[in-house]
């Protein structure tokens, strides 16, 4: 009854702080419990199918569910022009894959997962919280594609195609087969390693030949595979590294791998006296596991904005010639082409508008409040249309769109390798390129002097020398920082991030949307004689979401025909225009109601109060906390915000940040970190907003709120995906002891070879004990990464 | 000594069926969801007889 009992209670604690119980959004009436009739529609289905373990389970809201969702037109789904391109027949049932943008934790996929279980005719669904992807398989004969995806899209996932099935077909064969490679490396590698202890163990050479030699054909027999199909990714890289004529990471790992393989193979055969199969295996089993590692971390930082950048409608309204519609799939637009969208339907090309229009851009900016845009400007593909249809004439399509564009910024983020590693490998070339060298001389020197030893110590040499550790430094301790990062919710997007963050020596915070939430409330209504609260906020209402304004948010939205016209936006000032005929106008106290400016927004028709707003935007309640901790680890922390000059001081003075720049334009803020920056300070960034995005471009490293706009993201190094500004002070932490544990790493294993060449070399190590050198070498170094993943807690702030 | 032509052939047949089971594992999708699994165990168990999804339009 555990759950009754909780699914009574959370209600009435979340009616009461005036968020939508089921996507946390600001309600427009306090009394009411959801934003939307869609929103309280999915929450009554969740709750009548039995699945109100959801709102348990899942740690972020859930996205909005457009009202609108229950007239789209989900048909369309069902052409033969769909299915071609994206469904998949196997056994008699239907297969596609679907992204949505809405799955914001693993309990949205759980939930998608069991609903779509209950609709007749499902065979199997997977949802993928991390990349935005639910396969789905269904019988034809019972149910159709488009059922499937009204489920989604009541639920609040609308979903939309992925590439195509043979982009995800590839994409699942990749990740099968480096799963594959690395559990039979995993596999193959413990085999191996118990027949190799075999043979170390025998000490006094007491094993009989015959049991010794049918050991070591074992191990070529399982080791082999190993070395070859599970390592053939370094094998590969080597080739390629090879045609380049350059020595890289993957050479050194190829080359003592198969060296160590070889020269066991060389030894079994002529039955002399040591094998170093455990050698070429672990190395193979350890590297994989690192970069497995690594490569997940990375995708799953870039996994969100990459889901959104790709979604894309499927079809297209399309006027013929005769002014008829037709619908087509996006991919047949061509420039040109005139298009319809309806209501709350995605723009599908860019393009340029042929009538006045309220579009919502949020993908592209993060505002989620719609913006008026006049004929014969363009609009972009991923935005959508708001309260009326759009009619617009295609310029650009596919991959020409800024969509398109914004992926393609994407993927090459993700292709980057990290500063850290680059200089990992620039280290490795020198090292194996001398290593090479020295092998050669001391093969000669020995071949002079004691002929019969020379291949036995140029052996030793190799194999103590064999540059595990060094190979494993960097790896190691960047895929444990990035692990205990993405557990932390911050995502690392760019190659300098973590080396940067560790720099940092000041703190340049954005105020709104960053320290505050971002989600101004009324607190506050005065009104004139003669005006009803309910009058007065309709008003304000319609004048401030006809201007897109971002304090539109405190207001309650438009309701029946009520809408602004002749607006005029007055920046700085206010908003002018007439509602049902009558001239108002919103803003601060001057231009609104002729009073001097008390920091209020007052509505007005130019001369007389019609009634004053207190807004407020509170600041995070952990803000300061997250100030106090950035002081703890000796950080400068700054404050730059285009608002006026009372709040910011207000917010300053609350967290205890010295100094703060009001009245700055995003040009103003980058002035001020380039200043910083001549200065010989090393600046990071925190910001949400488009605006934000040329400083957090030009910091030294940026940090974007997840919830602020994609394109930000985009220039941001990190991205905090939760709520939580604690986690900044914690991820410098985490930046700082990494940046630690890799000098440690590097200096070890460069002190341990010089150490142990010399002693290789001048003949006083034997074999055995070079493998065992080398093994506790590399222990040693991924012992020291792992360190990093011990949970960090926010210096300067009691538990 | 010559229990270990029987063991170690033995432990060899036990790696195959642990890569066979590896494969099939991967094969049939058993690692494609690591999220949801785990939510699974936290929630109760399904009620006795569960409730009909709400469908205004096709109850039939």
């Amino acid at each position: 009854m555990n759950a009754a009992v909780t699914g009574a209670l959370a209600p009435a604690a979340t009616a009461a702080s005036g968020i939508c119980e089921h996507c946390g959004d600001a309600l427009p009436r306090a009394t009411d419990r959801f934003c939307c009739d869609g929103c309280a529609a999915a929450s009554a289905w969740i709750r009548e199918a039995g699945l109100d373990d959801y709102y348990r389970l899942r740690d972020a809201p859930a996205g909005r569910v457009s009202p609108e969702i229950g007239e789209a037109h989900f048909d369309l789904w069902d052409r033969p022009e769909v299915h071609a391109e994206h469904v998949v027949s196997r056994d008699g049932r239907l297969e596609t894959t679907l992204l949505t943008d809405g799955m914001r934790c693993a309990a949205c996929a759980w939930l998608i997962d069991r609903a779509l279980h209950r609709e007749a005719g499902v065979a199997s669904v997977s949802a993928n919280a991390v990349t935005g992807r639910v396969r789905v398989a269904w019988d034809p004969a019972q149910t159709r594609l488009s059922h499937i995806v009204q489920r989604m899209a009541a639920l609040g996932y609308a979903p939309s195609l992925a590439t195509g099935t043979a982009a995800e077909d590839a994409r699942r064969r990749t990740r099968n087969r480096d799963l594959l490679r690395l559990g039979i490396a995993g596999l193959g590698a413990m085999q191996a390693m118990m027949l190799a202890e075999a043979l170390y163990l025998d000490f006094n050479a007491s094993m009989p030949l015959a049991t010794r030699d049918f050991f070591r054909w074992i191990t070529l027999l399982v080791s082999t595979p190993v070395v070859f199909y599970a390592g053939w990714p370094f094998i590969f890289g080597a080739w390629r590294e090879w045609r380049l004529r350059r020595l890289g990471m993957d050479t050194l790992v190829a080359g003592s791998t198969l060296l160590a393989w070889g020269a066991s193979v060389v030894e079994t055969v002529r039955g002399g006296p040591h094998v170093w199969y455990d050698a070429a295996v672990m190395f193979v089993f350890l590297l994989l596991g690192a970069r497995m590692l690594e490569q997940r971390a990375r995708r799953l930082a870039s996994a969100q904005v990459d889901t959104l950048a790709r979604a894309r409608p499927a079809f297209a309204l399309r006027e013929r010639a005769d002014g008829s519609i037709e619908n087509v799939p996006t991919h047949a637009l061509v420039p040109g082409d005139i298009i319809g969208v309806s209501v709350g339907a995605v723009v599908p090309a860019d393009g340029v508008l042929m009538a006045d229009a309220l579009v919502e851009e949020s993908l592209l900016t993060g505002e989620s409040a719609p913006v008026a845009r006049e004929a014969g400007q363009p609009v972009y593909a991923g935005s959508s249309a708001r309260h009326q249809p759009l009619r617009m004439r295609v310029t650009e399509t596919g991959a020409a769109t800024r969509l398109s564009e914004l992926a393609r910024l994407v993927e090459h983020a993700q292709a980057m390798r990290p500063a850290l590693a680059e200089t990992g490998e620039r280290i490795a070339h020198r090292f194996v390129a001398a290593l090479l060298v020295t092998a050669v001389v001391v093969y000669l020197g020995w071949r002079w002097y004691a002929p019969e030893r020379a291949l036995e110590v140029t052996l030793a040499l190799l194999v103590i020398s064999c540059p595990c550790a060094l190979a494993l430094a960097v790896p190691a301790a960047l895929a444990t920082a990035q692990g205990q990062l993405s557990r932390l919710g911050v995502l690392t997007l760019t190659d300098r991030a973590l080396d940067r963050l560790a720099a940092a020596t000041d703190i340049v915070f954005d105020k709104t949307g960053t320290l505050t939430m971002g989600r101004p409330s009324l607190v506050r209504t005065d009104l004139a004689d003669g005006i009803t609260p309910a009058r007065a906020l309709e008003l304000a209402g319609a004048l401030e979401h006809a201007s897109g304004h971002p304090l539109a948010a405190a207001f309650p939205g438009p309701r029946g025909s009520m809408t602004a016209s002749d607006l005029i936006r007055v920046p700085g000032q206010g908003v002018a225009g007439r509602v049902d005929g009558q001239p108002v106008r919103i803003g601060q106290a001057p231009f609104a109601a002729n009073r001097a400016d008390d920091g209020a927004i007052w509505l007005g028709d130019g001369h007389h109060a019609l009634a004053r707003f207190e807004v407020h935007d509170a600041a995070r309640p952990d803000a300061k906390a997250a100030v106090q901790s950035l002081d703890a680890l000796g950080l400068t922390v700054r404050m730059a915000s285009g608002d006026a000059e009372g709040p910011v001081d207000a917010l300053a003075r609350a967290l205890a940040i010295p100094s703060p720049a009001s009245r700055r334009s995003p040009e103003a803020k980058l002035a001020m970190v380039r200043a910083l920056q001549t200065g010989g300070r090393v600046v990071a960034m925190v910001g949400d907003g488009l605006n934000d995005a040329p400083v957090l471009g030009g910091a030294d490293v940026s940090i974007a709120m997840g919830r602020g706009a994609p394109l930000a993201q985009r220039a941001a190094d990190l991205v905090l995906q939760g709520d939580s500004l604690v986690r900044i002070p914690q991820a410098i932490e985490v930046a700082r002891r990494t940046r630690t544990v890799i000098r440690q790493n590097l200096a070890w294993a460069l002190a341990y070879n010089v150490v142990a060449i010399p002693l290789a070399a001048a003949g006083l190590v034997t074999p055995w004990l070079a493998a065992l050198g080398m093994a506790a070498s590399s222990l040693l170094v991924v012992g020291n990464a792992l360190r990093l993943s011990r949970p960090v807690r926010a210096p300067g702030v009691a538990a | 000594m010559s229990i270990l032509l029987m063991l170690v052939p033995i432990s060899l047949v036990l790696l195959g069926v642990a890569v066979w089971a590896f494969v099939w594992a991967v094969r049939r999708g058993q690692f494609d969801d690591l999220d949801t699994p785990s939510l699974d165990i936290l929630c109760d168990d399904p009620r006795e007889a569960p409730l009909p999804p709400a469908r205004d339009s096709d109850a039939d």
